[in-house]
């Protein structure tokens, strides 16, 4: 009989292991606490509705994401929620496949950077029949926002937020080390003495920041040009200077073989920390390069993180964007089409749901909203308005839209900087390799 | 009349099989058999996932040929991967076997911890751990400077060690191969070594006279066996490297798996499935032909 015990303690320990792993997946399946309680005036109340839904983004969205789902489900007790939070890597592996399968959640969480892949495979649903009926009601945000989400005719993202580029830095790295903090109008030159004379006097990191899994700096640093990373119809580069990418190539291996930057190798390891430990966060660096949210979604951790506006070239033009923070997009697959849009209008206009949000997605779209925030808001969230309202004074025209193969060519971009930085290639043959690479993928992603 | 009967009784036991297998039998079709075959139209298609599949022939195998340096490159990687960790991971798996086969207190302890690596180490776990290991300020590059060595770059940072960062972590994965060898070991009678050792032979001449030959058999299916196994290398490379730096870790399948979902290049990746599929063969033909050169039969002896 101890023989039979003894055998079964290992089954039933991969058993609760199972267990535990099933309910990590996240079922937030929010059962309605009081089912009797059934508002009569909702005709469709009495068909029982369960929702998916997907999104990306860090503990602290989890849980209050999973928090706003169980305050909808008290208010319409015939919506259940499955969700499926993750991180940002890995998301969009699964949902491509989730597609393909026409097993998407009803609800995910879209990036600017796929939102034209989805909507013109016909993956996700357009959302101006909802608008009409009065069932997303976008009536308070921005016509030029709503436009984001627009792709060919279809409205496939309904936004949730705004945001843009900012150099988030740490203002007692920089006393230690003796240098002014930026000021809006700062150059490149004034950066990179900045970031060199932080490296020299303290040993920290200038700038510590991610230059290799997004092409965000590089298409700011294009813009200033005039110019953009992609076409307009997204079939080649929207540059034709190599000197632009070669400029910038030179700047990073500059700050990299002085040590004010961290090499790929050293990147690796602080990437394997989430937000929260980033080196600027922790006082182990000056500055980096993020969206405006940082500032709010490391708080926790370091309050006292400030937002200045990017470099200028030294041809003063202003090339940041306000730029769509995230979507929701509906999957084109989903049966509950109309249900999802409902809650998606609720998000973005429910004032409560919003004091719950509290602007930890970026900036809220719908204008009245926005103003109902204003008086909670913690000193980060403050300074992040403030700071959209100044980056839209430096702000020029949004650059054509992410096209089909931009995973792919960011992939390129980093091959050809890690080439430089490891000392394989010069930056001028770098420029000329990318851009073959580049145009190859996006002419070959076009005649799909 | 008994023959009938005996056969009545085999059919009545092959359907309760059947039955038994059902399940299996039903995922295997479902899971394994339709999308192979699906996986084969897929790669005569433009198919980026979303859209419908469009038939275009050769293409994605004439791009993959002579147009797409980075399957080159990973093929490249692989095979010298493969090269590096069969041979290493094959003899660690006998010296270990060896030493398990003498005769000692909690043997049956030994076995069991030895084979743990194979079981944790194709793990995503194990691979974040092997990253704080070997990584930028991980435990080797620490232990490193405080001997006095300073390492500017840490062994998975630099693209011409990346690679045997993993080679290692393959090779650590000795288990499935060690207990195989470790029955075959039992197998082999103790009257050779008896009369060996009459006949004066040290412990080396005892190995390579009569335990290696003896063990050929073992070593050529083991050999076929984790060829095959390298070849699908995946977790390693995605985790602990991320096919960096410089794409020097590159395994085939992660490039694979990177055309497929990262890149919605599904058709492509499938004609990269089965090019895989046909140097496998290949490779396996190969190693099947070299036997009559090098792998002993007793029965065949007595012929």
């Amino acid at each position: 009989m101890k023989k039979v015990s003894l055998s079964l303690l290992p089954m039933l320990l991969i058993l609760s292991l199972l267990i535990v792993g099933c309910s990590q997946t996240g079922n937030v399946n929010v059962e309605p606490t009081q089912p009797a309680k059934v508002q009569p005036e909702e005709e469709s109340s009495t068909k029982h509705v369960l929702l998916s839904i997907t999104w990306w983004g860090s503990q602290t969205r989890h849980d209050y994401t999973a928090k706003l789902l169980e305050m909808y489900s008290e208010k319409y007790p015939h919506v259940t929620f499955e969700s499926t939070p993750s991180g940002w890597d890995g998301y969009f592996d699964k949902m491509a496949a989730q597609a393909a399968g026409n097993t998407m959640p009803d609800i995910v969480q879209m990036d600017n950077l796929y939102i034209a892949t989805y909507t013109k495979n016909n993956a996700i649903a357009d959302l101006y029949p909802f608008v009409s009926n009065n069932t997303l009601d976008i009536s308070d945000v921005p016509e030029s926002m709503v436009k984001t989400g627009e792709i060919d005719g279809k409205l496939t993202g309904a936004v949730l937020s705004v945001t843009a580029l900012t150099v988030p830095y740490n203002p007692d790295v920089f006393a230690e080390a003796g240098v002014s903090e930026p000021t809006p109008n700062w150059t490149w030159s004034e950066f990179e003495e900045a970031m060199l004379t932080i490296k020299e006097k303290t040993g920290k990191y200038g700038y510590a920041s991610d230059v290799l899994s997004d092409t965000n700096l590089l298409t700011y640093w294009i813009r200033q040009y005039g110019k953009s990373l992609y076409s307009t119809d997204g079939t080649q580069l929207g540059y034709e200077d190599d000197q632009i990418f070669i400029d910038y190539l030179n700047m990073l291996y500059r700050l990299t073989k002085a040590g004010a930057m961290p090499t790929a190798d050293e990147w690796m390891q602080i990437a394997t920390t989430g937000k929260e430990a980033r080196p600027v966060v922790t006082g182990d660096a000056g500055a980096m390069f993020e969206w405006a949210n940082f500032g709010v979604i490391v708080e926790s951790v370091n309050p006292d993180i400030k937002l200045a506006i990017p470099p200028y070239a030294d041809n003063g033009k202003k090339s940041l964007w306000i730029k769509p923070g995230m979507f929701f997009s509906i999957a084109e697959s989903s049966p509950n089409k109309e249900e999802a849009a409902r809650f998606i209008s609720w998000f973005i206009n429910d004032i409560e749901a919003n004091k719950v949000i509290n602007a930890e997605r970026g900036i809220p779209v719908a204008s009245k909203v926005k103003e109902a925030l204003k008086p909670q808001l913690t000193k980060q969230q403050k300074a992040m308005f403030e700071y959209l309202d100044l980056a839209a004074e430096h702000a020029g025209p949004v650059s054509p839209p992410e096209p089909a193969g931009s995973a792919e060519v960011t992939k390129a971009m980093a091959d050809q900087i890690n080439l430089v930085l490891y000392d394989k290639k010069t930056p001028e043959e770098a420029a000329a390799d990318f851009r073959k690479a580049a145009n190859e993928i996006l002419a070959r992603n076009a005649q799909n | 009349m008994r023959l009938s009967g005996h056969s009545k009784k085999n059919s009545k036991e092959n359907i309760t099989g059947y039955i038994l297998i059902l399940p299996w039998l039903f995922g295997f079709l479902l899971l394994y058999l339709v999308p192979m075959f699906s996986s084969v139209y897929y790669s005569f298609t433009n198919y980026n996932l979303l859209n419908e599949p469009r038939f275009i022939g050769l293409d994605n195998y004439k791009r993959m040929f002579f147009n797409d340096p980075t399957f080159w490159k990973s093929l490249g990687v692989t095979i010298y991967y493969v090269f590096a960790l069969v041979p290493l991971r094959l003899i660690f798996a006998l010296f270990i076997a060896m030493l398990l086969n003498t005769k000692m207190k909690f043997m049956g302890v030994y076995r069991a911890a030895y084979y743990i690596p194979s079981i944790v180490g194709g793990s995503v776990a194990v691979s974040i751990v092997w990253r704080q290991i070997f990584g930028n300020k991980g435990v080797i590059m620490s232990l490193l400077e405080l001997i006095g060595i300073h390492q500017e770059v840490s062994f998975i940072g630099n693209p011409s060690t990346a690679i045997w960062t993993i080679i290692l972590l393959g090779v650590w994965q000795f288990g499935s191969s060690m207990l195989i060898f470790l029955a075959a070991l039992k197998q082999i009678s103790e009257s050779l070594y008896e009369s060996a050792m009459i006949d004066g032979a040290n412990g080396w001449q005892k190995f390579t006279r009569i335990t290696l030959p003896m063990l050929t058999p073992i070593i050529f299916f083991n050999l076929v066996l984790q060829t095959i196994n390298g070849f699908r290398a995946f977790t390693e490379s995605f985790i602990v490297t991320q096919g960096g730096p410089l794409d020097s870790t590159l395994l085939y399948v992660l490039y694979l798996y990177r055309r497929a979902f990262t890149y919605f290049d599904m058709g492509y990746s499938c004609a990269l499935a089965w090019v895989l599929v046909g140097i496998i063969a290949l490779l396996t033909l190969l190693i099947f032909k070299s036997q009559t050169v090098w792998v002993y039969y007793e029965s065949k002896e007595e012929r």
